[in-house]
């Protein structure tokens, strides 16, 4: 794993591919691995969701590192608990090591405990290993305070409506800079503007200034505009709004992020080219780019 | 339906009753014994990767990338050199690792970037442009199959 070097900010992409895990030739350029994504800065590693890609992160935290002497402490903030963003979590490596720290953040407003929902994914009917067979210290923690403290970095947090059953987007202020995780939400639905609602615009607000002005935002630009018909009321956006709505906020870099399992690396970068001019043409001048599986970027 | 009912041998995901059924003929259904030493032997595959560095006269430059780290930069010791002031010494590094290529920034003065994206660090595919300072570089992957 690339090492944080002095004060920078690295985000990877272990894993940007929504709802389904889709390997093989045609997704290998934007990666297969449903949501996994790192952010590292000087000893602290946050993970944001723990969809297949937190596997191949599990090998890479393990690989070379001397974890006897140097145990690794890792914070897993979950956007909530559907498949695609939870189904790694058996099979990252870290958590089958005694001396490891997790601690797995997530929202409070669900029905059913965080930590039950998690056990029941490892229920011997679905997974040969329980959940109490992991041997790390793991703690399960159902978010209670608004702003949370990690070292240098300090996140708050927000419940997202518009996604089934919900979901939660964070932000990270590391050195005065800002890093938006916002997924599985559609946007479509909550920037519709043909409901005149005051909650829908007090929510569109909310949104806006939670992303205003963010160095980075990884957000749900999951539909092309032709396909979002079809799929309105799935809990999942469009790339147009999307592109719309960031530069609307002053995003400065956007990583469109938890792509269709239909969407090939042919469709999207067809996409780019038949839209890139459209993408760039926004008021603001902002960076966009599809996520990319095995990429690093610094803030 | 929170109790198995020994007799349901079918379930119906939206709560519908379905009758009792047991398939005999599923016992007796079998596929076709395939020998093992029939089967085909791992198929040779090539793998070559190259740098085509763009040259404004049109002649471009291929570099064979082989298994080995190269360090990319301005300095002649580096592995690739490169001839340009927007160039760091030492500007990036390229490694190979579970059959896959990295490029890595080493902390250059004006970044490494993909496909028009600063990054850090990237597995590279097929191509994948890469600027390094002002010198684009594409980076070209062929997987052949070795006749036997």
């Amino acid at each position: 794993m690339t090492s944080p070097n002095n004060d920078k900010t690295l985000i990877t992409f272990w894993g940007t591919r929504g709802s389904v895990s889709t390997p093989g030739r045609i997704t290998e350029k934007y990666g297969g691995n449903t949501p996994c994504v790192t952010l590292c800065h000087q000893d602290t590693t946050v993970i944001l969701d723990a969809g297949t890609g937190i596997r191949n992160l599990g090998i890479e935290l393990v690989q070379g590192a001397d974890t006897e002497t140097h145990p690794l402490s890792l914070h897993l903030f979950l956007s909530h608990t559907h498949w695609d963003h939870i189904q790694g979590l058996p099979f990252f490596q870290p958590a089958y090591l005694e001396n490891t720290h997790l601690t797995i953040y997530g929202s409070p407003k669900k029905e059913r405990f965080l930590a039950s929902v998690l056990k029941d994914q490892m229920d011997y009917e679905y997974f040969p290993v329980a959940m109490s067979s992991l041997t790390a210290d793991i703690r399960i923690q159902e978010i209670s305070e608004e702003v949370i403290q990690l070292g240098p970095i300090r996140i708050d947090w927000q419940e997202q409506v518009y996604h089934p059953g919900g979901s939660v987007r964070y932000r990270f202020h590391i050195n005065g800079k800002r890093i938006v995780y916002a997924t599985d939400i559609e946007l479509d639905q909550l920037f519709c503007e043909t409901d005149t609602s005051e909650k829908r615009e007090s929510l569109c607000r909310e949104y806006l200034g939670f992303i205003h002005n963010a160095d980075l935002l990884i957000a749900d630009g999951m539909y092309t505009e032709e396909e979002y018909p079809d799929k309105r009321g799935w809990g999942h956006s469009s790339i147009p709004i999307l592109i719309h709505v960031a530069s609307q906020a002053h995003v400065k870099q956007l990583a469109v992020f938890h792509h269709d399992p239909q969407h090939s690396d042919t469709f999207l970068d067809d996409l780019w080219v038949k839209n890139r001019l459209k993408y760039r043409s926004a008021s603001h001048y902002m960076v966009v780019f599809w996520a990319r599986e095995g990429l690093t970027l610094s803030i | 339906m929170n109790e198995k009912d020994e007799n349901t041998k079918i379930w119906a995901v939206n709560g519908s009753a379905t009758e009792s059924q047991e398939n005999e003929d599923f016992a007796s259904t079998t596929t076709v014994e395939m020998d093992r030493d029939r089967l085909p032997g791992e198929i040779p595959i090539t793998l070559r990767a190259y740098f085509e560095i763009l040259r404004s006269d049109g002649k471009n430059e291929i570099i064979d990338l082989g298994d080995r780290e190269r360090v990319i930069g301005r300095s002649p010791r580096c592995d690739i050199y490169l001839s340009s002031e927007s160039v760091s010494r030492q500007h990036a590094r390229l490694t190979f690792r579970s059959e896959e290529y990295f490029i890595e920034d080493l902390n250059s003065t004006n970044g490494l970037y993909v496909n028009g994206i600063k990054i850090e660090k990237c597995v590279l595919r097929n191509n994948d442009q890469i600027e390094i300072g002002r010198v684009k570089i594409l980076f070209h992957e062929e997987k052949t199959l070795q006749k036997r």
